[in-house]
């Protein structure tokens, strides 16, 4: 019956770029079936952020809330990865300035992790670092030319996991996986006016006692369309003209002002 | 309403920047300024990138020079020849200001040099200013009349070689110290994103000694071509220029400047440069404070590599 009910739910969107993936083996228990409401977001002059909603069936399992031994999912969104330096100001003669830097390598540039209970709990850390489930879990790797003592390290790992949840592009959200029925569930994720652009991961993950049983990957691409994808792709690819064209642009808005406002 | 900007990838209420570039306008027509050194730290404090702020504002302030220069062209109030050379200096020295504005971005210490400068340059000018506009206020309440500019005046950069002759200027002058003037301050307005025009009026009249009937033009005129230079290496070195930044400020800041134009011409010479040096006074204490209290977050990121960068 659910299976069914999922089914219809994905012949209506399959029109709408919705993508679906999902696991060979489909007699093993616990096979995860997900869904991403789109598979591309345009940002467009007018975009402000959206949200996109994974929704999926895990077969054959039972899901019961808390109950030992139960199932488990987490589901993670993942942007196109960045370097970042992450730095401490300090007094220097009475001014405040940037003193220590650690760069962290090829981190994610949006992340934002959606479970059914606590991450810590659902299986052990060494899976949870593997598999960079939790903002306590991403891998973030520093380069050889840190200026950071090895104690302030954890600090600066804290700080920039803060700076990023404060502009929105880290999340972790517990429990905000809802159960439609006992199979079928469904997640929101929020995503900011300021997220990146580029390709995007979905992956989930089914845990069963601390193991993952079953796991699915998607993607989705964020790109600016017109507009703002035109004028993005002059101002990187014809620089010169792109500032040859902000030049003319303002000394005709000048120009312009002055025979309007002309008193004479 | 909102509206995204395609170079700096954030949303900003377009409205906001429209009463930005207005009232920043309203000033620079009010005081005979380019504003730009007002706007970039109100941009700056409202969110935006600190690299997009400072390369926008070097458009925004070739389009408020853009009129200013036309009309005092009409006035024939421009030394084209003291122009010309105060320019290839400046454009020399808005090259450098590119390069060491990619530098500093690298290693962190951009926003830490943007503040330093305003707090020295705003806080020497503005004092400045404030005294001397003090003192002419009040000669004029005890009746004294100004003092008038004495012909034949010469100060040590009269004695420097290479002299040429500016006619409309009434100078014979070397171009060394033109030249260095027109670096210093395209090198400035660059790093900064300021037209200069603040630092280059006081120094055209009493380093040159250019008539105060030349000055304003022929500084306006050598502001617009180092900004459109500036605007061009910005575009092409930092790729931090937002069109759509630049013009809601351009339209916002033409319309507020006819306003304060038309204001200041109610208003004292002295009044004015009175209130135009409270007014740098004021920013540059603004980030005086920042650099010297405990900041709220001691800790920052910037993107180096990758989506954004």
């Amino acid at each position: 019956m659910m299976r069914f009910v999922l089914s219809v739910i994905l012949w209506f969107c399959a029109p709408f770029g919705l993508s679906l993936a999902q696991e060979e083996d489909r007699s093993q228990t616990g096979h995860l079936v997900t869904a991403v409401s789109s598979d591309r977001i345009s940002i467009q002059s007018n975009f402000t952020g959206t949200e996109i909603v994974i929704f999926g069936q895990a077969e054959h399992i039972e899901h019961q809330p808390n109950a030992p031994g139960g199932y488990e999912l987490a589901i993670i969104v993942e942007g196109p990865s960045q370097d970042i330096t992450t730095r401490r100001k300090g007094r220097f003669f009475g001014v405040w300035v940037n003193r220590e830097a650690e760069t962290f390598r090829r981190v994610p540039s949006f992340y934002a992790v959606a479970s059914t209970d606590d991450i810590g709990d659902m299986a052990h850390r060494s899976i949870l670092d593997d598999l960079g489930i939790g903002l306590n879990h991403i891998n973030l790797a520093i380069t050889g030319s840190s200026n950071v003592a090895l104690s302030d390290r954890d600090d600066f790992r804290r700080a920039f996991i803060r700076l990023r949840q404060e502009m929105g592009l880290y999340s972790e959200r517990e429990t905000s996986i809802e159960f439609l029925t006992e199979t079928m569930f469904r997640t929101n994720i929020p995503l900011p006016a300021n997220i990146p652009v580029g390709q995007y991961k979905v992956r989930s993950y089914l845990f069963n006692q601390g193991e993952v049983i079953s796991k699915t990957q998607q993607s989705l691409r964020v790109a600016k369309t017109g507009f703002e994808q035109f004028t993005f792709n002059l101002a990187q690819d014809y620089s010169l003209l792109y500032g040859i064209m902000a030049v003319a642009l303002a000394i005709f808005t000048g120009w312009l002002a002055g025979v309007i406002f002309r008193k004479d | 309403m909102q509206l995204y900007l395609p170079i700096a990838e954030i949303p900003v209420n377009i409205f906001v920047i429209f009463g930005m570039g207005g009232a920043v306008g309203f000033l620079s027509g009010l005081f005979g300024i380019g504003g730009g050194f007002l706007l970039t730290p109100l941009l700056i404090f409202s969110g935006i990138p600190p690299a997009v702020s400072v390369a926008t504002v070097t458009t925004q302030v070739v389009a408020s020079s853009a009129s200013a220069v036309i009309t005092y062209w009409r006035r024939k109030a421009i030394d084209l020849k003291l122009a010309s050379i105060l320019l290839a200096g400046g454009i020399f020295g808005s090259f450098l200001g590119v390069i060491l504005f990619d530098v500093l971005q690298e290693v962190g210490q951009l926003d830490l040099v943007i503040s330093l400068s305003y707090v020295t340059f705003l806080g020497a000018i503005g004092g400045l200013m404030l005294v001397e506009s003090v003192r002419a206020i009040r000669r004029r309440k005890a009746g004294a009349p100004p003092r008038a500019r004495k012909p034949g005046q010469h100060n040590w950069i009269h004695g420097l070689p290479l002299k040429v002759r500016f006619r409309r200027s009434k100078l014979y002058v070397s171009v060394i110290p033109v030249i260095t003037l027109g670096a210093i301050i395209g090198f400035l307005g660059t790093v900064l994103g300021i037209g200069g025009g603040f630092m280059m009026v006081p120094a055209l009249i009493y380093l040159l000694r250019v008539p105060t009937s030349i000055v304003i033009g022929t500084s306006l005129f050598q502001i617009l071509f180092t900004m459109a230079a500036a605007t061009i290496f910005h575009a092409m070195g930092t790729k931090t220029v937002d069109i759509v930044l630049a013009m809601t400020l351009m339209v916002g800041g033409v319309i507020g400047a006819q306003f304060g134009a038309r204001m200041g011409q109610n208003l004292r010479g002295d009044q004015l440069r009175l209130l135009l040096a409270l007014l740098v006074l004021g920013v540059g204490l603004r980030f005086a404070v920042d650099l010297l209290l405990i900041p709220d977050d001691l800790y920052s990121i910037a993107i180096r590599k990758g989506a954004g960068s």
